[in-house]
Formats: structure tokens, C-alpha cells, sequence
């Protein structure tokens, strides 16, 4: 009598199979007679996006970390307290004005309202990505800080909060404007770092890699994150003082055409920045194309 | 090099600049030359130059090196070159750093992937003081049969941000061996209910376990007393034993399936797997009792070993299992029609195979019992492995295994010794099966 289920192991019952094992009548067939195939049994292929295809990975890597060690901690703390700096800033620098939401609402308040709850939403996302070391939250940050800032300026340097006169003081003014560069850019380096010393602690407590002397590369890694702001800082200042340091140069040779350079209006204006800018960028291509930082490490190396 | 993360923060910091000159916004552009400059520094300063190096085998290390090279040097030396599956192998990596500057360096010392580090670490995270080396060491377990290759060594040199870094591979290279497992025959073969388990044997001049008398020897504690000869005993008043020549056959050969079908199922465990266990643990007992080996392997090509005696004979053997690869399809009629010339009638000849996928192996072996001689199958299931992989279901595992069945039940009435070896089972079980002890 035919049998509903796929059940195959009668067919064993009372037969000596020679070639087979014991367990063979075990293995035979208790399940039902369908065709599908177990979905264990198909691979799980991955494949990869456009963008991480051209980025040769994910934008936002998926990665479980064990529970921070002292030395992610304090990049944490640093990160906590370089994002509470940095949204204070965030807010001075960049007031509603000119934004696309004031152009969209056309109202200053709502404008405001809208660009305080970015600013927030940007700490707010930086700290939780920081304490859940979670890469997505980070980027989250990265782009409302980013948001933030785009406005159109007409080439000022305007403030939305003026609580120690810095707008009547082109110098401080800049300073500010570069502290909050600096800052943000550490605040970008910092939170990455919080993820690659995590993904570093991870890989040296399940034995993945091993660490030779570990604290001298940590307090490397601090050296270079007091060092690196600090010269940056320096250089964009100069960039940023273009139209200072340039006539002040030229007064050398002519005091009539540094006169006109001072009182050049492009020269104060967002395009002066941008021609000291574009001469740094040209200085660095220029580097790069000579090969410049391996002809110095050999250089370097050769010297001592 | 760029990395991923300086790669886009120089496109963040071009497409700021862009934007703040289209929005005369001065705080963009100032963030752009903040990313600038900190890319740069990072970029001349950072220690992500010169890696450049050589590396050599560790027996090529000649003491001085004289003018300092600018360069970091790898060099490898390992406690074996040939060794057995699940052996263990222990490496040193030397690495010098020949310049003035001290690195951070992360070595990756490439390991092959079916190895696992069983102690230390291949990858390494360090920093190298000027002109001082470090010594890396780390086990490695091999589970698996194969001519393996250790290197090349990454060096990857980065600044502290991870912004840039130069990676480089340091050529060293140390090969080596790792046969396949064997697995001790001796108990079952001694414990058979046959002395003589394969026909074709013959009698050498050797004293041995046996039925033909050989010699009469003085008796020494160990022996059995059956073997004592009593009127021997009566003529010369001192315990005397016979000695018997040993049986012993002449030539055996092992054929080794190694098509490319025959690897079917998970790495560690299919047929080709087993196959060379058994065709390693086969030879090592019968050269043990010097008797002649010969060892065929075909896949994309036959491959065949002489027949031959000893140690050696043993070591090439399992130099080709080593590396039998499991490469095309060549049908075992080809191999049978190739060999039959040249061995010796009645020899016994012992096929490792999972039966898939040869339509000629019922007429192989046919011919190989028309000319009389003694063919034993052991045949690993591919589909067990497969199955038990969750790669088959079950009703393709059914029918795949009535169709196997039948086959070996039509192999078995043309006079072949065959045993489905399943994955569970012993080599000397499945042995004993397909002789049908």
C-alpha cells in the first residue's frame, strides 16, 4: 500500500543490504516526499553595491566590537567633550541666515528652530554613535554638521550669537571660523578613531592580531592628534589671512599697491580665501606629482 | 597609498571648496584647507614611505649586512618541511628594520587558508625601533594533504590616522609537505580470519608469520609454545621452534580516483580526501611488510609510481597523494587499458573511488576479473558527504542512493570486493567489509 509521506525506510525492513552501513535504514527517508530545497543549503552570495564596488567595500562597515577597553574610552571621552565644543561653535558660526530653509520658509524663527534642531540632531547622533560605536550614526553626524554650515554667506562671516564681540574683529573672527574647521575636523578624526582603536582592541582580544608595544603606538596616535590640529590650524590661518599677509609682502616693494591690495574688494572677499585655497591645493598636487613624502622618508631614512 | 577614508575626505574637502565659492561661504572653504592641510601633514610626516624590501629564506642568512639597506627584511624559517595532516608546523619570521627611522609596521605573514594558527600570531601590529629586529613566532596546524607555500609577507606601513600607507609584499616563500593521515592496518589484517588475505601471493625468502617451513631456530621467551618442534627437541635436548617463510604478495596496486567529481562535498571530508588516507595508510602496510607498491592516480592525467619496496617507495607515495588534485575526468577504462600490460597476473589491486560520474566502470572493472585479478573497491559516498553537508535533500539523496547501490550490487556480482565506505567509518572496518570479514 502506497504511502502518503515520502517515508522510504519500510523499504529496508527485512533486507540485508550488504553494501550499506547500519545507519543506512536511519538515514533513509522520515520526511516528507517535497522537492524543495533546505534553505540551508543555498549559499548566501553577497553582492556588492555600485558604491562599494567603486569604494572596493561598504560605506559603513558592519562590525560587532567587544565592550571598550580604557584606551577606546578615552577617545570616547575626547569625542564627547571636542562634539559638546563643536555643536556650541556649529551654532555660532552658522546662523539661519541664508540657508535653504530660510529661503524655503522665508520666516528667520522657523529657520532658526530648524537649523538648532540639526545642530542638536548632530551632537545628538554623534554621541550615540560615539557610545554605541555604531558607523552609521557617525555618518549621520557627519552629514547634518555638514548641512548645517552649507548657506550662502555673501563673503561674510556672519554670527548668530555674539556674546564676546568677535564680529568687530576681523582676526578673531577668522580664529574662530579656523577653531571650528579644526574642530570639526578632529571631531571627524576622533570618532574614527573611536571605531578603528575599537576594531584594533576587538581583533587583539580574540587573537586575531597581535600587538607589540602597544602603548608606544597609542601615545603616537596622541601625539599626532595634538601636533596635526595644531599645524593644520597654523596653515589655514595663513591661507585665511591672505589678504593681510599678501600686501603686507608687496608693501616691501610698493606701498601704493599694497595700499590697493587692502582695499581690494576681492581680496577681502570669499575669492581671496579661495585663491590662497587654491594655492595650497596647487602646492599639494604639486607634492603629490613629485612623489614628494617617499623622497622625504628616503631622504630621512638616508640622513640617519 | 590612499585610503579609503583620506580618499574621501579629499573629495569632501574639493566638493566644500566648490560649494563655498558657489555660496561665498568662507567657512566652507576654510573647512576645505583644514582637510587640505591635514591631509598633507599627514601625507610628508606620517611614516608611510619606504618599505621596499627583500626577503629571503631563513638558511640564506649571512650574518652582517653591512650598509644599512633602508629597508625592512623579512626572513622565515620553519621547524619542518614535511610533515603529516593534523601535524604541526612552528615558524619564525625575522623582521629587520635596516633604517634610522623606527616604523610602525603591521606584518601579515600569509598563511594558507585551511591552516589555522594554533599558537602566536601570523599578524602583527608593531613598532620597530631603528636598525633593531623582532622575531615573529606562530604554530600552524595543517588538517589538510597538499604542497603548501608560506608567504609572501605583507608589510603595510601607515601614518597614526590611518590616512595613507604603503603596503608592500616581501617574495619569501618556504614550501612544504603535508601528507595525507595514515591510519594503522596492521590489527586487522593479523586479526583476519585469512593469514593470507589476497590470492596471487607469493612465498618470499623471509621467516615470518607463514604456513611453509623455513628453519629451525633455538626457542626464546616470547614464543609460542605450538611452535615448538618436540622431536627436534628430543634429538638435541634444547627447545627448539620452526620458523615459517612469511606469505607475502608480490605486487599491489593501488588506484586513486582523483577526478574532479571526486571532491565533491565539504573540503575536510570527501572522497578525495579519504581516498588518499587510505591509499597513504594501505601502502605504509604493505611496504611494513615489504611487499611491492605501485600507486595510480588519474584525474586531468594518469599518473602512476613504480611498484617498489621500502621507505622510499613510501615517501614517493606519499609525495604524489600529497599532491593529487582533483582535476578532470579521465574514465577508469583508460587507466584499466593502460595498465593491464604491465602488472602481473592475479597482483591485487585495490581502487579508491566514489563510483560518480564514469559510465566505463563496469566494464574496467570487468576486465580486470576476466584476467583474474583480485579487485577490491573501497568506495567513499560523495553523496554522504553531501548529505550530511545539508547540500543534498533527501530525495535526491534517495534515489542517488539506489542508483549507487545498484551499481555496487552489479560490481559486487561481477566478483569485486566493495564496500560503500561511509564517512564514519574506520578505514580498517570498511576494509574489513569489503573483504567480507
Amino acid at each position: 500500500m502506497a504511502t502518503k509521506s515520502g517515508d522510504t525506510s519500510h523499504l529496508y525492513d527485512g533486507k540485508t543490504v550488504r553494501s550499506a552501513a547500519p545507519s543506512r535504514k536511519k538515514l533513509a527517508a522520515k520526511g516528507s516526499a517535497g522537492t524543495d530545497i533546505p534553505k540551508d543549503a543555498i549559499p548566501q552570495v553577497e553582492v556588492p553595491s555600485f558604491i562599494e564596488s567603486l569604494l572596493g567595500g561598504p560605506v559603513v562597515p558592519k562590525m560587532k566590537f567587544l565592550p571598550a577597553e580604557k584606551m577606546v574610552q578615552n577617545l570616547q571621552l575626547g569625542t564627547y567633550g571636542i562634539l559638546i565644543a563643536l555643536g556650541i561653535l556649529t551654532y555660532i558660526v552658522t546662523p539661519a541666515v541664508g540657508t535653504i530653509w530660510f529661503t524655503l520658509f522665508g520666516s528667520l524663527t522657523a529657520a532658526n528652530i530648524l537649523q538648532l534642531f540639526i545642530v542638536i540632531g548632530a551632537v545628538g547622533c554623534g554621541f550615540w554613535g560615539t557610545m554605541a560605536r555604531d558607523a552609521r550614526f557617525l555618518l549621520g553626524s557627519y552629514i547634518l554638521f555638514i548641512l548645517s554650515v552649507m548657506r550662502f554667506a555673501s563673503s561674510k562671516v556672519s554670527l548668530s550669537q555674539d556674546l564676546f564681540g568677535f564680529a568687530d574683529n576681523d582676526f578673531l573672527l577668522t580664529i574662530l571660523v579656523v577653531v571650528y574647521a579644526v574642530l570639526l575636523v578632529m571631531y571627524f578624526e576622533l570618532s574614527n578613531g573611536v571605531l578603528r582603536f575599537s576594531m584594533l582592541d576587538t581583533s587583539m582580544r580574540t587573537r586575531e592580531v597581535y600587538v607589540m608595544n602597544v602603548k608606544k603606538i597609542i601615545s603616537k596616535y596622541h601625539r599626532s592628534l595634538v601636533i596635526n590640529p595644531l599645524i593644520a590650524g597654523t596653515l589655514a590661518m595663513m591661507v585665511l589671512s591672505a589678504n593681510t599677509i599678501l600686501p603686507a609682502i608687496v608693501r616691501l616693494f610698493s606701498e601704493q599697491m599694497a595700499q590697493r591690495m587692502e582695499e581690494s574688494v576681492e581680496l577681502i572677499s570669499v575669492y581671496g580665501v579661495a585663491l590662497g585655497t587654491l594655492f595650497v591645493f596647487l602646492v599639494v598636487g604639486g607634492l603629490f606629482a613629485l612623489d614628494l613624502p617617499t623622497h622625504l622618508q628616503s631622504w630621512r631614512e638616508k640622513r640617519d | 597609498m590612499w585610503s579609503r577614508k583620506s580618499a574621501m575626505l579629499g573629495s569632501l574637502a574639493v566638493a566644500m571648496y566648490l560649494l563655498g565659492l558657489t555660496l561665498r561661504n568662507s567657512q566652507l572653504v576654510t573647512i576645505a584647507v583644514v582637510i587640505f592641510v591635514f591631509l598633507t601633514w599627514a601625507a610628508l610626516f606620517g611614516s608611510h614611505a619606504d618599505v621596499a624590501s627583500s626577503g629571503r629564506r631563513a638558511e640564506e642568512w649571512s650574518g652582517e649586512e653591512g650598509v644599512a639597506l633602508n629597508s625592512v627584511t623579512a626572513m622565515r624559517k620553519l621547524s619542518s618541511a614535511r610533515i603529516f595532516e593534523d601535524g604541526e608546523v612552528s615558524v619564525t619570521l625575522r623582521m629587520q628594520n635596516h633604517s634610522g627611522l623606527g616604523k610602525i609596521l603591521e606584518v601579515r605573514d600569509r598563511v594558507p587558508e585551511v591552516m589555522r594558527i594554533k599558537s602566536g600570531a601570523n599578524y602583527i601590529l608593531m613598532e620597530l625601533p631603528p636598525r633593531r629586529e623582532t622575531f615573529i613566532e606562530y604554530t600552524v596546524e595543517c588538517p589538510l594533504r597538499g604542497f603548501y607555500s608560506l608567504g609572501p609577507v605583507a608589510v603595510r606601513v601607515q601614518d597614526p590616522f590611518g590616512l595613507f600607507h604603503k603596503e608592500k609584499e616581501l617574495h619569501v616563500y618556504n614550501d612544504f609537505l603535508v601528507f595525507p593521515k595514515m591510519e594503522d592496518l596492521k590489527e586487522t589484517f593479523v586479526k583476519s580470519r585469512v593469514p593470507k588475505i589476497f590470492t596471487g601471493a607469493v612465498n618470499i625468502r623471509q621467516p615470518g608469520p607463514g604456513s611453509e617451513f623455513y628453519s629451525l631456530r633455538e626457542y626464546f621467551d616470547g614464543d609460542s609454545f605450538r611452535s615448538i618442534n618436540w622431536s627436534a627437541y628430543a634429538r638435541s635436548g634444547k627447545l627448539m621452534v620452526n620458523e615459517r617463510e612469511r606469505d607475502a604478495v608480490s605486487d599491489i596496486i593501488l588506484i586513486v580516483d582523483s577526478r574532479a567529481v571526486s571532491e565533491t562535498g565539504p573540503v575536510s571530508r570527501n572522497a578525495l580526501v579519504y581516498s588518499t588516507r587510505a591509499a597513504a595508510s594501505l601502502a605504509q602496510y604493505f611496504l611494513g611488510r615489504r611487499d611491492s607498491v605501485g600507486l595510480i592516480t588519474y584525474g586531468d592525467e594518469v599518473v602512476s609510481v613504480d611498484r617498489d619496496t621500502g621507505k622510499k617507495q613510501l615517501y614517493v607515495i606519499l609525495t604524489k597523494l600529497a599532491g593529487a588534485m582533483a582535476k578532470g575526468n579521465i574514465p577508469l577504462q583508460v587507466v584499466v587499458n593502460r595498465i593491464l600490460p604491465h602488472i602481473n597476473k592475479g597482483s591485487p589491486i585495490i581502487v579508491l573511488s566514489n563510483l560518480e560520474d564514469d559510465p566505463t566502470i563496469v566494464n574496467a572493472l570487468r576486465d580486470f576479473r576476466a584476467r583474474n585479478f583480485d579487485v577490491t573497491v573501497l568506495s567513499p559516498s560523495s553523496l554522504e558527504f553531501e548529505f550530511d553537508a545539508k547540500r543534498l535533500d533527501r530525495t535526491g539523496y534517495e534515489v542517488l542512493k539506489t542508483e549507487r547501490d545498484v551499481l555496487i550490487s552489479e560490481l559486487r556480482s561481477l566478483g569485486v570486493n566493495i564496500m560503500d565506505w561511509e564517512p564514519d567509518m574506520l578505514l580498517s572496518t570498511a576494509l574489513a567489509g569489503a573483504r567480507g570479514f
